[in-house]
């Protein structure tokens, strides 16, 4: 009974996820575009919580939902709506085409094992592997992540 | 794999290829930055579903690439503002002219 539920809401969450992607690509006002985004993002963190990763569930809603996608509907708002414009269609359709088939093929066809669902995480071994063992990368992210916010303001204000 | 699995990955992969038909059918650079975080999702459900057999290490990833990607949109987002400043356009037609 509780499989058949989380089956049935990560299908819900997958093909309201699949309509949203179709319809930022396709809606005409990039306002809309962008606060549709923000409702994939919710999806996507949705989905991470059934399958388990409820740390990276709360981290796409904090930070991508809350921070990123926030910023990129303030600044198109800002900038306009957008209007009309013109598709490029054959280009666009063999791209799309090209990866269905190719990640369809790596993923489907990977050696990978899963595990169960849902998984079985430990905050405290997440947060030791990242203070200790990861400890280079997270100095090195932040240093990054600092830099880059500079380097945005001083090409905003220019 | 199971049916969750499935479903959630090929969702994801259907999910990859629609932003990638929007990164190459629009001339808007918005659009284009929009298509891409279409792609970016996709990704993240990918790791986690490939990856469930190491959650630990999937989480960590997730976490990292969320990081990064937040940083490439501040970037991209003042890019686009600058430019909009100088050209008055959110089309690419102004940079591919540039470049000539």
């Amino acid at each position: 009974m509780a499989d058949s539920l989380l089956i049935s809401l990560a299908l819900l969450a997958s093909l309201l996820s699949l309509a949203l992607a179709f319809l930022i690509v396709y809606v005409r006002d990039l306002i809309y575009a962008s606060g549709m985004l923000a409702l994939l993002g919710g999806l996507t963190a949705g989905i991470a919580a059934l399958l388990g990763y409820y740390l990276v569930a709360a981290f796409i809603i904090i930070i991508y939902v809350g921070a990123a996608v926030m910023f990129i509907i303030i600044s198109v708002s800002m900038l306009g709506g957008g209007g009309a414009e013109e598709r490029v269609n054959p280009r666009g359709l063999l791209l799309g085409l090209v990866t269905l088939l190719g990640l369809g093929f790596v993923v489907f066809r990977s050696p990978l094992e899963v595990g169960s669902v849902p998984v079985a995480i430990e905050v405290g071994e997440v947060a030791g592997e990242l203070l200790i063992r990861y400890a280079p990368v997270v100095i090195l992210l932040m240093v990054a992540l600092a830099a880059t916010i500079i380097e945005a303001i001083a090409v905003a204000r220019r | 794999m199971e049916l969750i699995h499935v479903i959630v990955a090929g969702s994801a992969v259907l999910m990859a290829s629609i932003g990638a038909y929007g990164v190459a059918s629009s001339r808007n650079l918005v659009r284009q930055l929009l298509s891409v975080e279409v792609m970016f999702n996709a990704v993240i459900l990918l790791l986690l579903v490939m990856l469930s057999s190491q959650p630990s290490l999937a989480t960590l990833l997730t976490i990292v690439l969320i990081s990064v990607v937040t940083g490439e949109i501040v970037v991209v987002v003042a890019l686009l503002i600058s430019m909009y400043r100088a050209t008055r356009s959110l089309t690419s037609e102004p940079l591919q002219e540039a470049m000539v």
